[in-house]
């Protein structure tokens, strides 16, 4: 199933002319990739970034028993990378792959780099949309912390609509760092709230 | 009265499965000339043709998923199909049954091979469509109709031509068995060979054919093997099907709705709003609980 259009990522989260979003996405080059794909593997250099054009990726890491961890989803219009491995040259402590078959837009960090210079304003686009994501990990980890596994799956619902329809519980739960059971009773908890009120 | 006559046959494309206990042809929305538009009310049909599924202690099926803002019929041709919904719908049809579930507003539901059918495996065959509600019932109470064959009328048809089963409108004054919320017939031809049987639909239904078993002749001049689909023209209303074998042919024939259709996977609304709703209400467990 491909997305449903909930917002534009990148004209409607962050203020952004068009003209950046079409100099970045009109320069990269496109990729299909099949479903089960991955993109970046842990121990790889990572040197690219993904723009989600249709599909669903997921950005997760597996630990000593093998048990993964999904930091990210990325549904259309999302970006994704690896900024540790692609940035600072560190071989990726996690995989990204394609939960869906895909299309995505290769954004190669020279690119980043040659837009930069060349279009007035790009670099602060570039920051805004870096600035956005360290603030969206900064939520995460506080969740994580300190929020109840049921606010926690509100905020997944608000931030990726359509994602429980499209992947199976245990990647939603793995998301959000419960059991599968606990999701399960989370949801069925939610359902009869409704029946009550 | 104006002859209708047909304005293409589909041969059926590569299957896929559906879950792993549904491997189907779709016809609707998919091929060309068989969109949504086109076919209203009739938004989705996906056909299972003969096939063999081996044994299995684990029925197959498709697991809990939710739909909004139409309805589903399930016609089993061959094989038998459970089918459990949040509502508190369910329960088994097999061979000449037909199970028609009302999402409207919004259901759960798992459809799996039933048990002990599944144990033993055999040949399967289905066709499942979807009709899409109007407006104004989009967000009306779910439902659930279970018809046994046995409760289907049936018209026998002179000459020994064979019998119309008559699961929703009507066909020669006999009334089907299925509530509908718009005008519309689905019929199951069952001819012999050599057997003919004339239809008068209105003009401005939309009409299709799918031959399920054996091969018919339509009009005396248009050959439909098994398992093709046959789009009928709105050039006028009356027909004729000729059995060149023993055969079984479903037709479906509805008024359309003419109002605007935002389609998103399960759910089928109006408005891109209404869709964006209809996931906020699915993520908030508003269409109730289902265990998988």
């Amino acid at each position: 199933m491909k997305s449903l259009e909930f917002n534009n990522f990148l004209t409607g989260n962050i203020s952004v002319t068009d003209e950046m979003a079409n100099a970045l996405l009109s320069q990269c080059n496109k990729l299909n990739v099949a479903k089960g794909t991955w993109l970046l593997r842990q121990g790889e250099l990572s040197k690219n970034a993904y723009y989600v054009e249709t599909g669903l990726l997921r950005q997760y890491s597996t630990d000593d028993k093998g048990k993964e961890h999904i930091l990210q989803f990325a549904p259309q219009n999302w970006f994704i990378s690896n900024r540790e491995s692609e940035y600072l040259n560190k071989p990726s402590s996690y995989y990204i792959d394609a939960i869906e078959d895909s299309t995505v837009c290769v954004i190669k960090k020279d690119l980043i780099d040659n837009l930069s210079a060349k279009i007035t304003g790009f670099a602060d686009f570039n920051l805004q949309l870096l600035h956005k994501h360290i603030a969206s990990l900064q939520k995460r980890i506080t969740q994580l912390q300190s929020y109840p596994a049921h606010q926690r799956y509100l905020d997944f619902i608000q931030t990726y609509p359509d994602v429980l329809l499209r992947v199976p519980q245990t990647m939603v739960a793995s998301y959000l760092g419960i059991t599968p059971e606990s999701l399960s009773r989370i949801r069925k908890e939610l359902a009869n709230s409704h029946r009550t009120s | 009265m104006k002859t209708r006559s047909v304005e293409m046959v589909a041969t059926p494309k590569a299957p896929h499965f559906v879950g792993d206990g549904f491997r189907v042809h779709n016809f609707i929305p998919s091929y060309p000339m068989l969109d949504m538009q086109r076919m209203d009310p009739f938004i989705m049909l996906d056909y299972n043709s003969k096939y063999n599924f081996p044994p299995s202690e684990i029925p197959k099926g498709v697991g809990v998923h939710p739909h909004r803002g139409f309805e589903t019929v399930t016609i089993a041709y061959e094989g038998s199909v459970e089918h459990q919904d949040s509502s508190g719908g369910g329960g088994v049809i097999g061979r000449g049954d037909v199970q028609w579930m009302t999402a409207a507003s919004g259901v759960l539901h798992k459809e799996f091979h039933e048990t002990e059918w599944s144990k033993t495996g055999g040949v399967f065959q289905m066709v499942q469509l979807w009709i899409n509600l109007p407006a104004k019932d989009k967000m009306s109470k779910p439902g659930y109709q279970s018809i046994l064959n046995s409760e289907i009328p049936k018209v026998t048809l002179a000459d020994d031509a064979g019998l119309i089963e008559v699961i929703a409108g009507e066909y020669n004054g006999s009334k089907g068995s299925a509530t509908t919320f718009s005008p519309l017939h689905i019929l199951n031809a069952k001819l012999n060979r050599n057997g003919k049987a004339d239809f008068a639909l209105p003009e401005d239904f939309n009409t299709a054919l799918l031959v399920i078993e054996g091969s018919i002749i339509i009009n005396d001049n248009e050959k439909v093997p098994t398992d093709n689909f046959a789009l009928m023209a709105n050039d006028g209303s009356k027909f004729t099907i000729e059995a060149t074998e023993n055969a079984v042919v479903l037709i479906i024939s509805g008024k359309p709705l003419n109002e605007p259709i935002a389609a998103h996977g399960p759910f089928v609304m109006n408005t891109h709003a209404e869709l964006v709703q209809a996931f906020n209400d699915f993520n908030t467990g508003k269409f109730g609980y289902l265990e998988d």
